[in-house]
């Protein structure tokens, strides 16, 4: 595989994975190749998508938002709206075909905030297939409801204990199941990233946003917005909502991504800031790391974002400057939170509170009679005890 | 010619013993004494690995070897050092890092290789860089001109394509890993093992290496049978954590493990 072969955005992405996952990979990259031109498969995907996810989701003029930000006109595309609360239900139902397609009959996912392990336990209960979820022992505690959610829709949660104890540990641990039972197995990762061919899958899985916020924008507005804003962790609402506007040269395209607690190596998670190239979890992206090539354990307030590397394309976007990428802190990621919650009646994800902080500043710079659309890529019901907790924190 | 060709060209030995520890665990200079105290009691070949935060590849026993050894300052400067004195007790036992890609590529390649070489390093194992990447390409080239090898490894799931398009670009020896999963001590291997590595014998040719898993005289005794070497880690590794608090105790283990695995080994 080489630089300008399928897989690679730029120099970003590969195949970089240890050898017992080669030929997982190639059965499933033939598999997705034929899947994608199949009408059946197609079908079967809107199927779901439509009565089971609930699609297409809403766009959602945010006039108190608007009208509170004082500058561009605020759309919000409604990921929240979907069935299990976020984006992430779009890309497990997508990869759940995909694996009853190639008669693998057990599904392993990793997930950091729980929303992907989510979506993954609830596919795995739609298709009755065995399913186990690596999830860091920290995120299995500041993310407690969806973990519960996830046993009880009769998956597995396997802490991880290793290391940082969150995502990053989390989908080490899953790889190495895939390692032991490649034949039986299919791994669903969760975010636009790991070795070829899934960051490519799950941006074409998540695709289905921006395909939609366009069209929907355009319908009602007869022309094209001038700005979308989403949030980036491994980045895959941000890829799946940028992906029909990439093209659209006049559409001002930005990403949030955690700031932290600030600058210093293991208080963030701007991996599009601060991070290097380097190799991890399959692929070659940007990674935080310190001088000799170790992985720096990261740091966000939202469990989702909190991960050292991120989805090659972005690291592309980034690199070729079509993507301005911007950090939000923790503290900046919480106001925002408190804001859009009062003020338009919608709690967001503390991931995408990131996303809100942006558009803020967007928004102002942009003026009046100007549009901007935020990919809204979950529901924060389940950060309300930590928001709560923070919050406590903050008034000692 | 690599000093592992001549190894296993030389007739001397009709299986290799090659087994595996991390550095700096649980300090860089207690190292150095383990490694000595492994050439001493019958290593043909000494695989060291170089820590890496998120080893995929590996199972729980050496992740935690590797993250004991990370409590210390990691560097190169120190790995290359530590790798030195080992080589230096006995230079003519091959040395041959195991590590990741990721800290290779940030020493940068020509860099690495040169200290690695000057170090005693003859040969390379990367769990997470495929053969068919642009980079291993670059790599396999730059170590042929330091007559050094590039080790690559095969599992159950290679297919025979792929294990005809690795012939090109491998060198030394191969390292069949003997089960699915990552490294760590196993009661059983799969029950072609022994077809696998004729087969693998017949169609690449070089020596061909079996790891992952063995950890007992008789499995080592059984497989060394037909493999032209066994390589393991997780079981010296378990040593070490069990007794590494206690330095005395822990070069003796290690001795009288090594010392009946090289006896088992005809």
């Amino acid at each position: 595989m080489g630089k300008n072969q399928p897989g690679y955005f730029g120099e970003f992405g590969g195949r970089y994975a240890p050898e017992i996952l080669t030929e997982a990979l190639e059965e499933l990259e033939s598999t997705y190749q034929k899947l994608k031109k199949s009408k059946k498969f197609k079908k079967e995907l809107e199927f779901y998508l439509s009565n089971y996810v609930g699609r297409p989701s809403p766009l959602t003029y945010a006039e108190r938002l608007t009208k509170h930000w004082g500058g561009a006109r605020i759309w919000l595309k409604r990921e929240d709206l979907n069935h299990t609360g976020a984006h992430k239900i779009n890309n497990a139902i997508g990869q759940a075909l995909i694996a009853k397609f190639m008669g693998k009959k057990r599904i392993i996912a990793e997930t950091g905030a729980g929303q992907h392990g989510l979506a993954t336990a609830t596919v795995g209960a739609m298709f009755g297939m065995e399913t186990v979820v690596y999830m860091g022992a920290v995120d299995v505690e500041r993310q407690n409801l969806n973990a519960k959610k996830i046993e009880m829709l009769g998956a597995k949660i396997l802490p991880v204990t290793a290391g940082e104890a969150t995502l990053k540990e989390a989908t080490s641990e899953a790889m190495r199941d895939w390692a032991l039972n490649v034949s039986t197995t299919h791994y669903i990762v969760g975010s636009a990233i790991g070795p070829h061919p899934f960051p490519t899958i799950v941006r074409d899985l998540q695709a289905v946003i921006g395909k939609e916020a366009r069209s929907q924008f355009k319908k009602h507005n007869h022309k094209l917005p001038h700005a979308i804003v989403a949030c980036v962790g491994g980045g895959s609402n941000a890829i799946g909502m940028f992906h029909a506007f990439l093209k659209d040269k006049n559409v001002a395209i930005y990403g949030a991504e955690a700031g932290g607690l600030g600058p210093k190596p293991g208080e963030h998670s701007a991996t599009l800031t601060y991070g290097k190239t380097g190799f991890l979890h399959g692929t070659k992206t940007l990674i935080i790391q310190d001088e000799a090539g170790q992985i720096v354990p990261a740091h966000s307030v939202s469990a989702g974002l909190d991960y050292p590397g991120v989805g090659p394309e972005h690291a592309f976007l980034s690199q070729t400057k079509r993507v301005d990428y911007r950090m939000v802190t923790d503290e900046q990621a919480l106001d925002c939170f408190l804001e859009v919650t009062r003020v338009e009646g919608i709690i967001p994800a503390l991931e995408t509170a990131h996303a809100f902080h942006v558009a803020r500043d967007v928004a102002k710079d942009l003026g009046k009679k100007k549009d901007l659309i935020i990919c809204l890529s979950g529901r924060g019901d389940k950060d309300v005890t930590e928001v709560l907790r923070l919050l406590g924190e903050r008034s000692k | 010619m690599s000093k592992i060709k001549d190894l296993f060209e030389s007739g001397k030995i009709k299986s290799a013993f090659i087994p595996y520890f991390t550095l700096g665990d649980p300090n860089y200079n207690d190292s150095i004494e383990f490694g000595k105290t492994i050439l001493d009691n019958g290593a043909d070949i000494l695989e060291l690995g170089i820590p890496f935060s998120d080893p995929v590849a590996d199972g729980p026993v050496i992740q935690r070897a590797v993250a004991r050894s990370l409590k210390n300052k990691f560097s190169f400067d120190e790995i290359f050092r530590v790798t030195k004195e080992i080589h230096e007790h006995k230079k003519d036992t091959p040395l041959v890092y195991l590590t990741y890609f990721n800290p290779i590529f940030h020493c940068g390649i020509l860099k690495f290789l040169d200290q690695a070489k000057e170090a005693g390093v003859v040969g390379l194992v990367i769990p997470d860089l495929p053969f068919d990447t642009k980079e291993s390409e670059t790599l396999f080239q730059e170590l042929r001109k330091r007559d050094m090898d590039l080790i690559h490894l095969v599992t159950p799931a290679s297919t025979k394509k792929r294990i005809e398009a690795l012939k090109k670009t491998s060198t030394g020896f191969i390292y069949y890993v003997t089960s699915f999963g990552v490294t760590g001590e196993r009661r059983e291997f799969s029950v072609d093992l022994q077809e696998r590595i004729r087969f693998l014998k017949d169609t690449i040719q070089l020596p061909i290496c079996a790891g992952f898993g063995i950890s007992t005289p008789d499995q080592a005794g059984q497989i060394s049978g037909y493999a032209d070497g066994i390589i393991i880690g997780s079981a010296i590794q378990r040593i070490i954590e069990e007794n590494g608090h206690d330095f005395p105790k822990a070069k003796q283990s290690l001795a009288e493990y090594i010392a009946k695995i090289r006896v088992a080994i005809p």
